[in-house]
Order: C-alpha cells, then structure tokens, then sequence
C-alpha cells in the first residue's frame, strides 16, 4: 500500500512541476465549458424548461461537467500506450509491483490537481451566473453523488486500461484509444444530457457502461432520480466496475505475456 | 559456491510482421500479414557462481539483450530453461523481483520532471526498505558515484554522464544480489567511463553480488572481466577465461619494424600480411610459428633501425571475432 501512496505523492509533485501544460489543460476544459454554457443559454432563451431541465439545471449540468471530466476524464491511457511502445514498461515488469496500481495512484494524483482547479474554475463561473444554479439541499444527495462520481472514475480508469494495453499487440494503439475517448464523451453525456437523444438511442447506450459515468451521476445531483433509483444506479456502476476491472486484468495478463513471448 | 545463474539450451525466437515494400505492400500486409521467425538465442547453456562478474560479448545482434531479459525475467524463453538465484526468472515472484536489478544504459526509469531522490523514495517503497536501510544504502551510493548535488535537481536538467549515475543509483538501493548490465558506460565521456568502471568493481567486491555486463567498451571488458561469454547469432561460441580468449583466438603476432630508407611495402609480404606502412614503419602480422623467420628475414635483407614483436591486443582479437562472425 506504501508504494502506491508514496507514488501518488511524486505524482502530484510532479504535475504541480508541469505548470504549463496543467495551465493548458485547464484553459482547454474550460473552454469546453464556457462554449456548452454559451450554447445552452442562447438554446433556452425565455423558455422556463428545456428538454425537462429548467435553465438553471441544464446550467448547473454544464458546471457539473467541468468538475466530472476532471475527475472522471483523466486516465493514464496516453502514458501507459507511450510506455508499451517505448518499451520503458520493462522497467515495471521487472519490479515487486502492480502495474495498475501504480498506474491508479499517478492518476488520482492529477485528479487531485484538476478536481482543486476545475472547483476554482466553477465557483468563479458560478458567481457570474448568480443564483441560477441547481444546488442539492439534502446530504444525501451529495453523499450518492461521491459515491457515484468514484466508481464513474473507476470505470473509466480500468476501460482507458484495457484500451491502452492493445498497444502490446500494435504499434498504433493510440487510434483506438483516441475514438474511444471520443466517443465516450457523446456517449457518456459529457457534451449534452442524454434526454436529448432518441429514446431508442438512448435504451442501446444503457446497456453500455457510459452513461453511468456521467450522465447518471449528474442526475443524482440533480435530484432528477429518486434515492432508491440512484441506490440501483450505483449498483449498477459497481457491477460495471467489476466488469471493467475482470476484463482489463485479462487483456493485461495477456498483452503481457504476449510482450514477454515477442519481445520487449 | 552456488550457482548464481543457470541456463540450458536457453532458446528465443522472436516474430515479426513481414511487410513488402511501397503502398501496395502495406495494404496487402492489412488482410494477409505473413510472419518471419527470427532465432535471437539458439541454446545457450553456461552457468553462473554467486558473486562472478562476468563479460558478456557479441556483435550487435547477437542476443546479448535477449539472453539479459530472459535472465531478469522479462522475456519467456521459446525453448530451454534457466533458473537466477534459483528462481525461474520469467515467473516474476516478487521474491525473485526483489533480489535483482536490470540496467539498460539506454532506457531510465528515473521520473524526468523531478528529482531523482524522490524515484529513489518509491524504490524504497517498491522494494520495502526500512528507513535505516534506505539511508544506509543511498548514503554508500552517494559517496561512491559522487551524487551529491545531483540527488536535488529534476532529472532532466542532468547531464548524460550524471543520469547514468542517479540510474545506477536506483537499481542498486535494494542491494541486489544479481545484477544485469547492459551498455552501462555507453554514451558516458572517458572519465566518466572509468568512474562507473570502477562503482561497478567496488560494488562486486564490496556486495559480493553476481554481475554480468554486456558492453562494446571493450575497456570495460578488459578491466572488469576475469571470465567472458561470447555469443554469435545466438549460439554460444566462447565460455572461460579472458586471457585464453587470447591463446586460442590470436593465431598470430605483431611484427612492428621500422626502417631508415624507404622500403616497398609489397616486398614484405611473403613475411606476413601488411597491416599499415607508413613513416618508413611497418605493421605486420605474422603466424606464431613463422614469427622467429619472418624476424630473422627482415633484419637480414632490410636497413631495420628498430624492430618489435607484440601480442595481440584483447580488444582487437574480440573485435575480430565479431567481423569474422558478421
């Protein structure tokens, strides 16, 4: 367990070291964020509901973004494909270590990083907006939606995992994990609520794990689901998880061992 | 003494995608992609006694690397076994993990943004020292390697030379018992050859661990290695001491003279092959047993003012093994 706390300590150090890009990083989030926001106000205009959600929900919705992408959206995907390919993965293979363990803790160290920046970043567009926005009065809430956005980045991490580790097998594993990112992001909700998708689309994504790392997780928050509906929701996460763990573990052994019959 | 290493018929072929040339090669390669098997290590067998330090040569190509990362565990052999500290190495037990350290003078496992103290920090985690330990062993290795100052600057701010030492430094704070060199001097200026040169004896004689290099320095092979392995395309082709690598390889000596007129060069060379002539010298290299007539010919019928005779120089006898292998 030391190891993986001693490593999520250099690992904040270090992107605490990476200013610039942690700067750009942000600026890029935020821009994302600022755009939705702009987007979402000039569609609801006058009206006092759109789609279900009155204007202060959907804006509280586009907030909620800003924070769950830093949370949820930041794997070590890119890292873990450099480091197959560049073979420096050898250098964790050959010590008394869990690859993904490590890989976890680096990753919750940037999370701590962007989650402080992007609440920073939302309180200050909270105060522009003044008032309107959605904020749950029960703790409750708050504590169903931690639990939530937890196993949401969890799913995500061990997914992005699995992902990566084809580059065991191709050179160009970059291309898979690049439409898988872009797709989970339509698919996750983080671009619009997925209420506004075709209900026959949006049944077939229920099947997948994507809307339970973000889209469901906002509608807790914004009370939209009852507690008992958000308690089988985070059961419903927490059956993913193990899903997406079992099946990252498995392409992992395998890209492993296939590493070691290949060549590293 | 125990065997440090042992392998047996070690055997490694590697597959590659074949791919023929230009773009309509490349689509082919997408819908019928035909593979080559490569033989990296062909059977190789020798063994290892706990605190050896052993040379470990070939020509690029040879399977040096190969036979290393089988030996720590990295690679699964195809065929043949082998047995480090008396683990199999390619199972990985955390037991075995923790007993060894591979360095590959051109990869790093130093975190690049920080400095290399705080990879030494999760080493110490990674590898369960105590803190007694831990400063114990960094403090032995600071002195040694002359790390200093360095241990506070972010990696990539170091020079080669430096990272080369905060690299050894890493892969030797958990006293490893076996230690697998690959390169460790390569890209390193002469002094700094020399400094790592002499960690990596002191290290051997102070830890009584089990080292085995590779390295094309053949300084390094020279100062360091009382036995050698030498491998060609795979295979085993020699196994024992560095000087009998000589005896049994260097058929010939040199034959230096130097004359005081010139001379034509041409008509030396039924006493052995010319070598070099220049500034009225020549560089000859005679058979051992024609040596003491060869000598006597050139004093008899040339203006000889000087005249040598010399072994033939360890790196060179390598070097010629490995062109003669290629």
């Amino acid at each position: 367990m030391n190891t993986y706390w001693v490593a999520y300590q250099i690992a904040l150090q270090e992107t605490l070291q990476r200013r610039s890009t942690l700067i750009m990083d942000r600026l890029g989030g935020f821009a994302v964020v600022v755009s939705l926001y702009a987007f979402w106000t000039a569609l609801i205009g006058d009206k006092a509901t759109f789609l279900g959600y009155t204007r202060g929900e959907m804006l509280t919705y586009v907030l909620a973004l800003n924070v769950l992408r830093s949370f949820v959206f930041t794997g070590r995907g890119w890292q873990l494909v450099g480091e197959i390919s560049s073979g420096k993965i050898s250098s964790y293979l050959i010590r008394p270590l869990h690859y993904y363990g490590y890989a976890l803790a680096l990753d919750m160290a940037q999370k701590t990083v962007h989650v402080a920046a992007s609440i920073v970043e939302v309180t200050l567009l909270a105060l522009l907006v003044q008032g309107e926005l959605f904020l749950p009065s029960d703790p409750a809430t708050w504590l169903l939606f931690g639990a939530a956005v937890l196993l949401s980045s969890l799913i995500f991490f061990f997914l992005e995992f699995m992902i990566s580790s084809l580059a065991f097998w191709t050179s160009e594993s970059g291309g898979p994990l690049f439409c898988f990112e872009l797709f989970l992001q339509f698919a996750a909700g983080a671009f619009f609520p997925l209420d506004v998708l075709p209900l026959a689309l949006r049944r077939i994504l229920e099947m997948t794990p994507f809307p339970y790392m973000v889209f469901f997780p906002v509608r807790i928050f914004l009370e939209k689901v009852p507690p008992a509906e958000a308690l089988s929701l985070i059961g419903m996460q927490a059956l993913w998880l193990a899903a997406v763990f079992t099946a990252a573990m498995m392409v992992w052994k395998r890209g492993v061992s296939s590493y070691s019959a290949e060549g590293g | 003494m125990a065997l440090a290493i042992e392998t047996k018929g070690l055997t490694k072929d590697y597959r590659s995608p074949l791919k023929e040339p230009g773009l309509w090669g490349g689509v082919k390669s997408l819908f019928d992609r035909k593979y080559k098997d490569t033989r990296a290590v062909d059977g190789v067998s020798f063994s290892i006694e706990e605190g050896e330090l052993v040379g470990f040569l070939g020509a690029n190509g040879a399977g040096k690397t190969t036979t290393l990362k089988m030996l720590s565990g990295l690679l699964t052999p195809t065929a043949g076994t082998a047995t480090a500290l008396g683990h199999v190495p390619w199972k990985r037990e955390p037991s075995f993990q923790r007993t060894i350290s591979l360095v590959m003078g051109q990869r790093s496992q130093l975190w690049w943004e920080i400095p290399a103290y705080e990879t030494f920090k999760l080493n110490q985690a990674i590898y369960g020292l105590s803190d007694a330990d831990f400063r114990r062993h960094l403090d032995e290795l600071v002195e040694l390697l002359e790390l200093g100052e360095h241990l506070a600057v972010p990696v990539k701010k170091l020079s080669l030379g430096q990272r080369m030492r905060c690299e050894l430094a890493a892969a030797l704070l958990h006293r490893p018992r076996l230690l697998l060199l690959d390169e460790p001097t390569i890209g390193l200026d002469v002094v700094m050859q020399k400094n790592v040169r002499e960690f990596i004896k002191a290290y051997n004689k102070r830890s009584g661990a089990t080292i085995m290099l590779t390295s094309h320095n053949m300084t390094d092979v020279v100062e360091l290695c009382k036995r050698v392995i030498v491998i060609e395309k795979g295979r085993l082709l020699y196994d024992g001491a560095l000087d009998r690598l000589v005896e049994r390889y260097a058929d010939h000596k040199i034959l230096r003279a130097r004359f005081t007129t010139d001379v034509e060069p041409d008509d030396l060379k039924s006493l052995g092959s010319v070598v070099k002539y220049e500034d009225r010298t020549v560089t000859l290299e005679v058979p051992r047993a024609k040596m003491a007539a060869s000598a006597a010919a050139l004093l008899g019928s040339y203006p000889v003012a000087d005249l040598n005779v010399e072994e033939v120089a360890i790196d060179d006898i390598v070097r010629r093994l490995f062109t003669h292998a290629a």
